[in-house]
């Protein structure tokens, strides 16, 4: 890890196509480059046997038989043509659900954000605290308590209770605020606060703080609690399974599960296959959201 | 730090009123909504069903039965205008949901399931006796006997599981009775290169597996619990201590990693089920849910009868699986009329065996589907098995059972005393 | 200063709230309060669509006649107007609406349980008395042995509901709730010989029987005056059998009488019917027991013999992870958070997907990899060799670490990535012109700089993993077993897994009461160490501001 930077003038000047000895390039670059290998190797080779799976349909997870042994696209086929279970649908279901609630997490833990990082108030430490805390409650009656409260709404409002979508982004947006708060609450910190005082004596509300200067410097905080609150909400399995009932209605995880849902008969071949697809959004929203995430702090702002 | 407030004094004013408009809105939009219940309930047609909430009868199946079920729900819609929801669950978690959701009033009409849910269905109330009246001789008796439990009955079986021995005819052709026989022909073809196991059962590297182990178990004269005078499950009754047990325990040792090897807890149900798929056994122990895979590979199958270790018959566990109807169904009699005069027609367990390839329960169905050599061999060992437990004190059997299992099987522990231990701590669990 | 009027002028266009009005006269609308009248609207608008609903809420409560929650929904709206239309109070304003639904789905699941821990609600005690108590009487309804089927059909006449009854023998009788069986002679038939109608009265179609099902199912005709020969019921419409009932409930002394033995069972206060010889009936209801639950969870044997090694492991656990996953994670976000290198976008994108995949079927991967005789590891990296990855006590903990580690680290690379991108890039050439190296840098400089804002996250993610039952569960299900104990209790059980067995695993079934009060007893743990770090967090947070 003590690597020493080298004075780098190809990052000042115009980048020089000069080559560089060896040993200087690995200790400026290379190294990371073999850190890049090894890890992804560590990170991506177990989902090699779920691509093997999906792509042989005689596939089990076994893996005794070693990987690719046989590739084809059946359990693609069988994936989409099944009336019983409309993949096209849950994957869409997904991505509606997915969107709605991590936009309204990024927006509610932002708002609540701002209001612990820039104010100071009466139990705001507290209130930290708490969020904190919340969050580690064992909940393991959360699905009885969930289901219950969900009832009680259906009696009043049946658009917003069980089996409803909306209702499922509800629950969600209890978790809101929480971890992802703290998340933005240390990043909006890290804003000077004299943007802020200098925006006020320009005569700008907090609002027009809130959306135009604090927002903006924070998008890379904004954009992970984004790609963070989608990934745990298109995985998210039980409270869905328990909301949504009508088959038209699930989402991704759901469906799949049905798949290997029977103890003796488990197709692991199109659920692998389901699951390939499924991570597929995830991965689009990560190389969308990247240049966000490492766009560097917004330039003007802060450096002047 | 103090900003100032975002509001001024004027603009309240304003939103009460633009909230007051929005208000009235919602009130006539309400009240409208509100008319349509009040309105009295005419003659009754198909719009009272829909009126009383009796329109539809919702359904929790498993992702193999819903296809199906989708012919004969179909045929009942035309016939009585009620819809049959079917709604794909997990099967880890259906359980449990039906046991919380039930007694709210939400949950499903029906459910399907195996029989051994029944107890705990029971225990908490939520499903209700079916009278099967003279369909009940339509059913195999072990069906029957599974689905009584204090001697009421309680669901319409659709479809009998046992496990049985099957063989790969390519590599050895005949068929021997005794486990040890088996094990010994099995050890001559792999001697003779042809295979590298002797014999495969799954087994779970965390918890065993003492559903397969059973049928041996059982030839050696050991059961789980005695029976009560109805023929019933006695919880009071715990015999799996007994000195049948422990000579299986000792057997179970023979067997395992410091012993002979043929059984192999690192062979997991998905792995021995691959290793067969490639001829590399002449002998794998499981059910009918293997064969299809397997055909399909092109093993040549022959189904033999369970090995026996000791002088008694092997008894397998019989699965039997069925229709459940909720206490608290709103539509309570729709849904008995679909159960016993839909679901057990020939047609529809005809239908089922067809997409879901499991044994029927109907006898008539299952003569049917006897026409194929497979269906009817493990019928025919079925016919000697005994249905798994449905007592809800089986729960606190399996995993020390199978956990103790799995010590003896890998060396660990002497059998004479870890498996009488095992026994009092399932007594201590279940308060017998 | 001039780049920070750029910046609030750009505000001024971005913000949805804001006007686009020429920078020169944001200072003049500070006068009469800064919010531009487009914001207001805005917000006018959006309460009265919140107070809209709300209205249209407390309509349907009022119809229902829920009026405690009426009550409640009208507090909050009240509420929620006060906060939005005062002055002042600005927190409360950017905060209520997250706090509103973390109230609504989260308090109430820690108040549920919390409730809970204080009732015997599990297997055996899962709804009303009531429901015991209907339950008991369905279930005690026993068809009359060798009795014969009926027929039947559902008549109607001055809206009374009549049954048809046609015995095998071509019999034919009508009766009711209240008019006893009478044979009937000029009934017609169908075709199949059921007798379906009687001069005087109408025939139900099945669309109709349907429609009066509630009624229907409570009818009961008894056979004769003899109690023995039962009552006529129908549970589908269309056949009837005899039924008497083994178990009699009399509602005024509140006990069930065994029809055939004579015993007595009477609600022995623990939310069941039991008899003289303490034997109950296997459906009772669901009461409070007050601390009965907690008491039981210290006096547990099942919990107290393995609970030292169990706590250390739980801590182990956690911590231990906690550090791995970051550690990787912030050495990784630091390694690719270089602009000009080559890939990384490539190398972020897969480094996410342990993340993108659901955790059970990386579960069940990974434990084949283990697998001491077949897994990847041990055949092909390892050459044959027969290590009990998951079956070895110390093998199996590192193993959980592990794929732990592979689950979560994804987690903090994304999270450290971001972060990374508050700290200011003069930080390194500022260091480099002092000479410090990059090691003196991050350590000194970054990383105290990191922690303020990941170092709650770090506290967060320890009370996870604390709890991370799935991963356990999934891997190894808590074993291998103690060896020295008769328990089902092993080397990887946390304490969330050991609650899960003991609450769950019974012969009684799952036990949510003593579940709950586990789990409160588990939370105050957690909640005590975190609430002290957090404690340390503040230090932290001070330093910089």
């Amino acid at each position: 890890m003590s690597t020493t930077l080298q004075p780098e003038t190809t990052r000042t000047l115009v980048p020089q196509p000069k080559r560089r000895p060896f040993g200087v390039w690995f200790k400026d670059k290379g190294w990371r480059h073999l850190v890049g290998v090894v890890v992804t190797l560590f990170a991506v080779f177990p989902l090699l046997y779920v691509l093997s799976a999906a792509l042989n349909s005689n596939g089990t997870l076994a893996g005794t038989k070693g990987l690719f042994t046989q590739v084809d696209i059946e359990n693609f086929v069988k994936l989409f043509n099944d009336p019983a279970r409309p993949f096209g649908r849950w994957f869409m279901n997904t991505l509606i659900i997915g969107v709605v609630t991590s936009a309204a997490t990024v927006f509610l833990g932002a708002m609540a954000a701002y209001a612990f990082s820039r104010m100071r108030f009466t139990g705001r430490r507290v209130g930290l605290l708490s969020l904190l805390l919340l969050q580690m409650f064992p909940q393991l009656l959360a699905v009885v308590a969930i289901f219950l409260l969900l009832s009680g709404i259906s009696d009043v409002i049946p658009a917003l209770g069980l089996g409803s979508q909306l209702g499922l982004i509800m629950v969600y947006l209890g978790g809101a605020l929480g971890v992802n708060t703290y998340l933005m609450y240390g990043f909006f910190n890290t804003v000077p606060q004299s943007l802020d005082e200098a925006a006020k004596i320009d005569g700008a509300s907090h609002v027009q703080i809130f959306f135009g200067i604090i927002l903006r410097l924070v998008t890379p905080i904004l954009a992970v609690v984004a790609l963070l609150s989608f990934i745990g909400i298109s995985s998210e399995f039980v409270i869905a399974s328990v909301v949504l009932t009508d088959p038209d209605s699930q989402t991704l995880a759901v469906g799949l599960y049905s798949f290997v849902a029977d103890t003796r008969s488990k197709n692991w071949g199109i659920f692998s296959a389901g699951a390939v697809l499924a991570a597929v959004p995830v991965m689009a929203l990560f190389l969308f959201l990247q240049r966000y995430i490492v766009s560097g702090l917004v330039q003007g702002g802060v450096k002047g | 730090m103090k900003l100032p407030n975002s509001s001024a004094m004027p603009v309240s004013r304003r939103v009460f009123t633009i909230g007051a408009f929005s208000a009235v809105t919602a009130v006539a939009l309400s009240a409208c909504g509100g008319g349509d219940k009040t309105s009295s309930s005419a003659p009754a047609t198909a719009q009272d069903l829909a009126a009383g909430g009796a329109s539809t009868i919702t359904m929790w199946v498993d992702a193999e039965r819903s296809p199906a079920l989708k012919d004969i729900a179909a045929k009942f819609k035309a016939d009585t205008g009620i819809e049959v929801k079917l709604v794909i669950k997990d099967f880890a978690a259906v359980r449990d949901d039906f046991i919380t959701q039930v007694p709210t009033g939400k949950g499903p009409d029906l459910i399907v399931g195996p029989h051994d849910w029944v107890g705990k269905f029971v225990q908490n109330g939520v499903i209700a006796p079916v009278e099967l009246g003279d369909k009940a001789s339509t059913f195999s008796a072990t069906a029957i006997k599974a689905m009584t439990f204090n001697g009421s009955n309680y669901g319409v079986p659709y479809s009998v599981e046992n496990i049985a021995l099957l063989r790969n005819t390519a590599l050895l052709p005949a068929a021997v009775t005794t486990f040890d026989e088996a094990v010994a022909a099995g050890q001559g073809v792999v001697d003779a290169g042809k295979a590298k196991y002797a014999f495969l059962v799954g087994l779970d590297p965390k918890q065993g597996d003492p559903y397969h182990l059973y049928p041996l178990q059982t030839s050696m004269g050991s059961a789980v619990f005695g029976l009560t005078p109805e023929g019933g499950y006695d919880p009071k009754n715990l015999v799996l201590g007994g000195p049948e047990g422990i000579a299986f325990a000792k057997k179970l040792v023979e067997w395992g990693d410091t012993g002979s090897k043929v059984l192999n807890s690192n062979i997991t149900g998905d792995i021995a089920k691959e290793e067969f798929k490639n001829g590399k056994s002449p002998y794998f122990l499981t059910g009918p849910w293997n064969v299809p895979d397997l055909q399909k590979a092109g093993i040549k199958l022959a189904i033999d009868p369970l090995p026996t270790a000791g002088d008694k018959p092997a008894q397998p566990f019989v699965g039997v699986n069925g229709f459940f109807i909720s206490a608290k169904s709103a539509n309570a009699l729709a849904t008995t009329e679909f159960v016993t005069n839909y679901l057990t027609t020939e047609a529809a367990q005809d239908s089922m065996f067809a997409t879901g390839g499991r044994p029927p329960a109907l006898k008539a169905s299952f003569e049917k589907a006897s026409s194929d050599p497979i269906v009817a061999a493990f019928g025919k060992i079925g016919d000697n098995g005994v249905p798994m437990p449905a007592i809800p004190e089986m729960d606190a059997v399996w995993n020390d059972w199978g956990a103790t299992e799995l010590d003896l099987i890998k060396g660990k522990g002497d059998p004479a005393t870890d498996w009488p231990k095992m026994a009092a701590t399932i007594k201590s669990k279940i308060g017998a | 200063m001039t780049q920070v009027f750029q910046s609030t002028n750009d505000a001024g266009h971005v913000a949805p709230p804001a006007s686009g009005r020429p920078p020169g006269r944001l200072a003049r609308a500070r006068d009469h309060g800064p919010d531009s009248i487009k914001g207001t609207l805005v917000k006018v608008v959006l309460l009265g669509l919140v107070d809209a609903f709300a209205v249209y809420v407390m309509m349907m409560l009022f119809l229902s006649e829920s009026w405690a929650i009426l009550a409640v929904a009208a507090l909050v709206t009240l509420a929620i107007n006060w906060i939005y239309l005062r002055k002042g109070g600005l927190p409360a304003k950017y905060l209520a609406p997250g706090v509103f639904f973390l109230i609504i789905f989260q308090v109430f699941v820690v108040l549920y349980s919390g409730y809970i821990a204080f009732t015997n609600y599990g297997d055996g005690h899962n709804s009303t008395k009531a429901d015991a108590i209907a339950a008991i009487q369905t279930m005690a309804q026993k068809r009359v042995p060798d009795s014969p089927t009926f027929k039947t059909a559902v008549l109607k006449q001055d809206d009374e509901l009549f049954l048809l009854f046609t015995a095998p023998d071509g019999a034919v009788s009508l009766g009711s709730s209240t008019e006893a069986l009478a044979a009937v002679t000029d009934a017609g038939t169908d075709s199949t010989g059921k007798a379906n109608s009687v001069p005087g009265y109408d025939t139900l179609n099945f669309a109709q029987v349907v429609a009066n099902q509630d009624a229907i199912l409570a009818i009961s005709v008894p056979v004769s005056d003899d109690p023995a020969e039962g009552s006529l019921r129908t549970a589908d419409g269309s056949t009837a059998y005899a039924f008497k009932p083994s178990m009699v409930y009399d509602a005024g002394t509140d006990t069930f009488t065994d029809v055939d033995t004579g015993a007595t069972y009477t609600d022995n206060g623990e939310g069941a019917f039991a008899n003289a010889n303490g034997e109950r009936l296997a459906t009772g209801w669901k009461i409070n027991v007050g601390f009965d639950n907690f008491v039981r969870a210290f006096t547990d044997p099942n919990l107290r013999a393995p609970l030292l090694s169990v706590v250390a492991w739980t801590f182990t656990f956690a911590i231990a992870s906690v550090i791995l996953t970051f550690s990787l994670g912030l050495f990784l976000a630091i390694t690719f958070n270089r602009d000009d290198l080559r890939g990384k976008k490539v190398y972020r994108v897969l480094m996410i997907l342990p993340y993108a995949f659901p955790a059970f079927l990386s579960g069940l991967v990974w434990s084949g990899i283990l697998n001491p005789q077949f897994g990847w590891l041990n055949q092909t990296l390892l050459g044959g060799a027969e290590i009990g990855w998951l079956t070895d006590p110390v093998l199996a903990k590192i193993s959980v670490l592990v794929v732990n580690l592979w689950l979560g680290f994804p987690y903090m690379f994304l999270v450290c990535t971001g972060a990374l991108q508050s700290l200011p890039t003069e930080l390194d050439e500022a260091a480099r012109v002092d000479g410090a190296g990059a090691w003196r840098v991050f350590r000194s400089i970054k990383l105290p700089l990191l922690l303020v804002s990941i170092a709650p996250l770090l506290i967060a993610s320890f009370a996870f993993n604390f709890n991370n039952f799935n991963v356990i569960y999934m891997l190894t299900g808590g074993g291998p077993r103690f060896e020295d104990t008769t328990r089902d209790i092993g080397s990887t059980d946390i304490l969330i897994t050991l609650v899960y067995k003991v609450a769950f695993g019974q012969g009684t079934g799952r036990d949510y009461g003593l579940a709950s009060a586990l789990a409160i007893v588990i939370f105050i743990i957690v909640a005590t160490v975190s609430a002290v770090s957090f404690k340390q967090t503040k230090a932290l947070e001070e330093v910089n501001r």
